[in-house]
């Protein structure tokens, strides 16, 4: 029988250590430390993830300048990715993007973060 | 990947006496809220938090998509089985809130959406009269769409001013799905 295929259907994009921010190609290539950075930070979200997430999820691998890229299976699992982001000392960017299975048109919301937890708009 | 379906099943507010999994052989079925859960259905439209909820702890709804205004799904957007409305065509013009109609309008507005050719209505209530009326709308909307208007003798005669919608009974349309098998 075959597997069923995955489908990634949460998205949020996960913020690049401060120093690394907004750096063009042009800038990572004459600063190798930067980019040992940000590979270290990129094994560090595998780690997490794998702590963390109980179904699959993936890892962009195209270069943003902002963040990386973050896709999840499951919604519960990107709900707590996105709550436990003071255990990581870590941002996420305050959007989630999600894949509207009927459609397959990708809609994004707001992240608002509340004394309780967190809350779409 | 599996072919499309010609065939699309709407299950009304109504409580029906028929095998729901017969209709599953021919084409996706669409439950209206939670009225019935006598099968696995494919989707479920749905526009109130208590059935939502209700429907999120249904074995019949635990693998179905299920569709909710906006507004609602922002408030479950992390549950993996709710899905948001698609923004209907023509909606303000059939003066029709997502959020406040039947659940069953809505169903109908979905199959019609998937593009089906042929859309079933079983234990569809035409009884109220904004709820023929909206049907109506949406038959008239997509005439390339046959709505088959699926009930016990005697039939109605409330469908027969359009081209596009037909009444048969539950017998018909069992020899139809044993004919499409």
């Amino acid at each position: 029988m075959p597997s069923k295929s995955v489908v990634y259907t949460y998205s949020v994009k996960l913020m690049w250590p401060a120093m690394c921010r907004n750096r063009s190609v042009e800038v990572l290539t004459e600063r190798p430390d930067l980019v040992d950075q940000m590979n270290k930070f990129r094994v560090k979200i595998d780690n997490v993830l794998r702590i963390v997430c109980r179904k699959h999820f993936q890892i962009d691998a195209t270069y943003h300048m902002g963040g990386v890229r973050l896709w999840f299976e499951s919604g519960q699992d990107c709900y707590d990715f996105i709550i436990r982001q003071p255990e990581f000392e870590w941002e996420v960017h305050p959007e989630l993007s999600v894949i509207n299975s009927v459609t397959s048109q990708l809609q994004t919301f707001k992240i608002v973060y509340t004394p309780t937890g967190v809350s779409i708009d | 990947m599996a072919m499309k379906s010609a065939y699309i099943t709407v299950v009304g507010n109504l409580p029906i006496r028929f095998d729901l999994e017969q209709a599953r052989k021919i084409g996706p079925v669409i439950a209206s809220a939670n009225n019935n859960k006598s099968i696995v259905f494919d989707y479920a439209t749905c526009n109130t938090e208590t059935n939502l909820q209700d429907m999120l702890n249904s074995v019949s709804f635990r693998e179905s998509k299920l569709l909710v205004p906006e507004e609602l799904f922002k408030k479950y957007v992390f549950f993996d089985g709710v899905t948001c409305l698609p923004d209907f065509p023509g909606l303000k013009s059939y003066d029709i809130d997502p959020a406040k109609c039947s659940p069953q309008t809505l169903a109908v507005m979905l199959a019609v959406y998937l593009r089906q050719t042929i859309v079933f209505l079983l234990g569809y209530d035409i009884s109220n009269p904004i709820e023929l009326t909206r049907l109506k709308s949406i038959m008239i909307a997509n005439p390339n769409t046959k709505f088959m208007y699926i009930c016990n003798p005697p039939g109605t005669y409330q469908l027969d001013d359009l081209e596009n919608g037909f009444c048969d009974t539950y017998i018909k349309f069992q020899e139809l799905i044993d004919r499409a098998k």
